[in-house]
């Protein structure tokens, strides 16, 4: 019987107390509830063979309250294979109240899901360290990057001493076993060749720079657990002990001095350590994404308090506190611009090259650039909540979390290990029993090494056999293949303005076949524009517009609004109107310039008795483009035709042409009518289009496409696309676009762009690209280097692999998988902007790319 | 024996004693005149083995047969 405090949130009265209390003691296999009002907590006890705590958290949940989970994100250090990936997550899932645990190897952290009250934050750390990692809270910010970047000197120091008592001794190790051969005999000296003095150079390099295998390996099998270090530590042991048997005891018959693998045993270690000094040296570098990111963070901020100027610690900036800001210098924290102007460079946040103006009532947000002008800002969101600390948040969210296929590399690096052992069992069997008799030339020997094979018996033979297929059977390069891309991967798109809220948002996005956008605020801009202004015969178009303008200024009508703004942008001065009355339903009449002015529909033109048919081809004309048009009349004759519409964001043509390029399917899908959504999809260049769909109905539509077998991807903004965004595969919000929205949606794009959809598609294929080759490689490398150890190839040739060969080649496959994912680096996305391009959304408000 | 840990060391070390016999069985009974050493060490390799395969089976089936 186990005993668990379950949290409940939502009771108010001692009834709730008896309901829960009732419902838990009814749950096959609880024994005893008491429920605590005051606390909002359950004591249960219950047999956990019948019954999970998160039964008992469905039990409360089905009744109405809630049950509260908190998460904690903890660094741990140690691991250094998928083997420990699996084993910490066994482990820590395996406490009673744990929901989750996903733990990142290259990252070297653990996001871990629970029952506050059912499990603490302490016992699990104490259950990570108790298999023998270190486990401590993750910092944020800069000390994170500070402890994390003096961690990961400490190990490189830690290894590059090793390498330094492995290397050196090692090389002397096999000067000394090849004395006698080639040039040798002349530049060695004879003592060299002495096995004893061997011994004495090899113990070091075994205990020493090799003594970390066996402690880690210990500590891992006194929890009835293994990882990769055991494969060394039997490796390198097995080699060691026989060498030191066969030195100090050369007549106890295992081979006697003739069959000392002192080489074997110091350069395995030295292969190792230097694999494993690589691994520190590169690890960290596919986290780089992040670090740039927290190093934007300014340290000071310079405030107004008590009208005087004073510098304090950004960290120290309340909302509410007016920042004044230099050319040159770093934003603090996000807020609104109050006082001057400037030119901000966001581009290591959004990724736009041009600077974007700044004047009163904008946006700023934390660690961008201020270029030109001094300005003073009322500070809005300081600390976690900056959209920089979002967006770092989101990123390393996204780096904890596990993709599908990763799941799958993992299970099977956790239990290689056992099988590999299993595997070296039935080599050394075969070989014993049945190949040294059938196969053993005295001829044979290691590829790459003249030391001969002549004198090792059957035991030596078969040992060391089983020794070299537990080395190169190591799936290191397994554990790291998919976690290190996706690292590198999720940081390009940060990079690049794209943020995938989680690995498995990049595996699916990389395998989409169908974009659905969202028509208003994601295609278009979401407010009506001027678009057409034709005048009647006896008018002059800037008139015409003027005019209209005059009689609109007055008017609160966002079509009227769009004249006034569409006037000023021509350079026009509409002037003012007298006597505006707006007409409801019809449109507006008033007076300027000394003239009477009509503009609205045809009924407003048939009630004030204006012949306006002339007019009527074209109205006509433009409402099938989708557009509104409005009559004018200047002093009761029909003066022309203005139309606004809601008008294509910029580079959407661009973005949809090479989405189809992709091989991708576009739709369009708007609750607006038919005419104006085929008139916007003809514009962008969109084939499909799903018109009068209420929102409601979205994530239906999104749903039908499902289950014709596409995995659909939905690009939207607003509340109402909130459903359709959770039902797509992937859910892309637009960073200027709703709270909710970008809550629901796996992958925020910062900016308003659109072509974003087409960079966040490449980065995903490009980073599960990565992914593939990564696998294809380590699995070939393990899938050819077993067979090759276990001697397939001896009874042909004679030769076998040395175990100091497989240590060289099992370092390299993870060097090369790490290798090949800094690659990535490199990749660039067909729409990476060119200085000098115009940029959308100057001066409007900044995106807010945070979720949570 | 109630205690999972010396329960569970029991179990792996009988099963690698086992499996470390059978070997020597086999090498007797395999009609090569295998050398003592190759006999004995062939054993002892099959032990070391045998522990680290079924260490990791053993105890964490007994630690869940004992939380039962």
């Amino acid at each position: 019987m186990k005993q668990i405090t379950i949290p409940v949130e939502g009771m108010s009265c001692a009834a709730c107390v008896a309901r829960v209390e009732r419902a838990l003691k009814n749950t096959p296999g609880v024994t005893g509830a008491v429920v605590n009002l005051v606390t909002g907590k359950a004591g249960v006890e219950y047999d956990p063979e019948q019954v999970s705590v998160e039964k008992l958290a469905e039990t409360i949940r089905a009744l109405g309250y809630r049950v509260p989970t908190a998460e904690i994100h903890l660094t741990v250090r140690g691991m250094s294979c998928a083997a420990c990936v699996a084993r910490v997550e066994r482990t820590v899932a395996a406490l009673p109240g744990v929901l989750q645990a996903a733990v990142s190897l290259p990252a070297e952290s653990a996001r871990i899901t629970f029952y506050p009250g059912a499990v603490t934050p302490g016992r699990i750390k104490e259950e990570i360290r108790r298999l023998g990692y270190e486990a401590s809270e993750k910092a944020a910010g800069q000390e994170a990057l500070d402890r994390e970047r003096e961690a990961r000197r400490a190990e490189i120091r830690r290894q590059a001493r090793n390498m330094l008592i492995a290397w050196p001794l090692a090389i002397l190790v096999m000067l000394g076993m090849f004395r006698n051969v080639w040039i040798f005999p002349h530049l060695v000296p004879e003592f060299f060749s002495n096995t004893l003095f061997l011994w004495a150079l090899t113990t070091p390099v075994v205990l020493v720079a090799g003594g970390q295998f066996f402690v880690h390996s210990f500590n891992g099998l006194r929890r009835g657990a293994t990882d990769m270090n055991l494969l060394y530590a039997t490796g390198i042991g097995a080699a060691y002990l026989i060498a030191t048997i066969n030195t100090l005891w050369p007549e106890a018959g295992f081979g006697g001095k003739g069959a000392t693998f002192f080489e074997s045993a110091a350069l395995l270690t030295a292969f190792i350590v230097l694999g494993r000094y690589l691994e520190a040296l590169t690890r960290g570098r596919t986290s780089e994404a992040i670090r740039k990111l927290i190093n934007l963070q300014p340290k000071t901020a310079r405030v107004i308090r008590e009208e005087r100027e004073v510098e304090i610690a950004a960290d120290e900036v309340v909302p509410g506190d007016v920042v004044l800001v230099r050319p040159g210098e770093s934003i603090p924290v996000d807020g609104k611009v109050i006082e001057g102007h400037s030119a901000v460079d966001e581009s290591m946040i959004t990724g736009e090259s041009i600077p974007v103006e700044k004047k009163p009532g904008d946006e700023v947000i934390g660690a961008t650039i201020n270029r030109t002008g001094s300005f003073k800002f009322e500070a809005t969101r300081v600390g976690r909540d900056t959209a920089l600390a979002r967006i770092i948040r989101l990123v390393e969210d996204a780096q904890a979390t596990k993709a599908p296929v990763q799941k799958l590399a993992d299970f099977v690096a956790g239990h290689f290990i056992a099988g590999v052992h299993v595997l070296a069992l039935i080599v050394f069997l075969f070989w014993f029993f049945y190949g040294y008799h059938a196969f053993f030339r005295p001829d044979g020997h290691f590829i790459l090494s003249p030391y001969s094979l002549a004198e090792v018996g059957v035991f030596g033979f078969s040992l060391l056999l089983s020794v070299t297929t537990l080395v190169i059977s190591c799936p290191c390069a397994l554990g790291l293949a998919t976690p290190s891309a996706m690292m590198a991967g999720t940081g390009k798109g940060a990079e690049n303005g794209i943020l995938f809220k989680g690995a498995d948002a990049v595996e699916t996005a990389a395998a989409l076949q169908v974009i659905v956008f969202d028509k208003t605020g994601t295609i278009t801009r979401g407010e009506p524009s001027l678009t057409d202004v034709i005048p009647a015969p006896g008018f002059e178009r800037e008139e015409l517009l003027k005019l209209a303008a005059a009689a609109e200024k007055n008017s609160e009508h966002p079509l009227g609004d769009a004249v006034v703004r569409g006037a000023e942008a021509a350079g026009l001065t509409p002037g003012e109107a007298e006597d505006f009355e707006a007409v409801p339903g019809h449109g507006i009449k008033a007076r300027a310039h000394g003239r009477a002015i009509l503009l609205g529909n045809r009924r407003l033109m048939e009630k004030e008795g204006v012949p306006f048919e002339a007019l009527l081809p074209r109205a006509e004309s433009l409402e099938q483009d989708g557009k509104t048009a409005m009559l004018a009349a200047v002093d009761g004759r029909a003066a022309g035709v203005i139309a606004v519409a809601d008008t294509l964001k910029e580079n959407v043509p661009q973005a949809i042409v090479r989405l189809k390029k992709m091989g991708l399917r576009v739709i369009l899908i708007t609750g607006d009518n038919r005419r104006t959504a085929e008139a916007i999809a003809r514009q962008a260049g969109i084939d499909r289009v799903l018109a009068e769909v209420l929102p409601q109905d979205k994530a239906e539509e999104v749903r039908k496409l499902q289950n014709e077998g596409l995995r659909v991807a939905m690009v939207g903004d607003g509340i109402n696309d909130a459903p359709a965004l959770a039902a797509a595969d992937v859910g892309m919000a637009i960073g200027t676009g709703t709270d909710v929205a970008k809550e629901t949606g796996e992958v925020i794009l910062i900016k308003a762009d659109l072509r974003d959809v087409v960079t966040a598609i490449e980065v995903a294929r490009a980073t599960m690209r990565k992914v593939r080759q990564n696998l294809v490689w380590a699995f070939i490398y393990n899938s050819l280097g077993i067979p090759v150890a276990a001697g397939i190839f001896y009874p042909f040739t004679g030769l076998l692999v040395s175990p100091e060969l497989a240590a060289f080649f099992m370092a390299m496959s993870s060097v090369s998988v790490t290798l090949n994912t800094l690659l990535l680096k490199r990749f660039v996305p067909s729409f990476q902007k060119r200085p000098g391009e115009p940029r959308e959304g100057a001066g409007r408000p900044v995106p807010d790319p945070a979720t949570q | 024996m109630t205690d999972p840990a010396r329960l569970s060391a029991l179990v792996y070390t009988a099963i690698s004693l086992a499996a470390a016999a059978l070997f020597l069985l086999a090498a007797y009974a395999a009609g090569v005149a295998y050398p003592p050493v190759a006999r004995f060490g062939g054993a002892v390799w099959v032990f070391i083995l045998s522990m680290i395969i079924t260490m990791p089976i053993i105890i964490p089936y007994l630690n869940k047969r004992q939380r039962r």
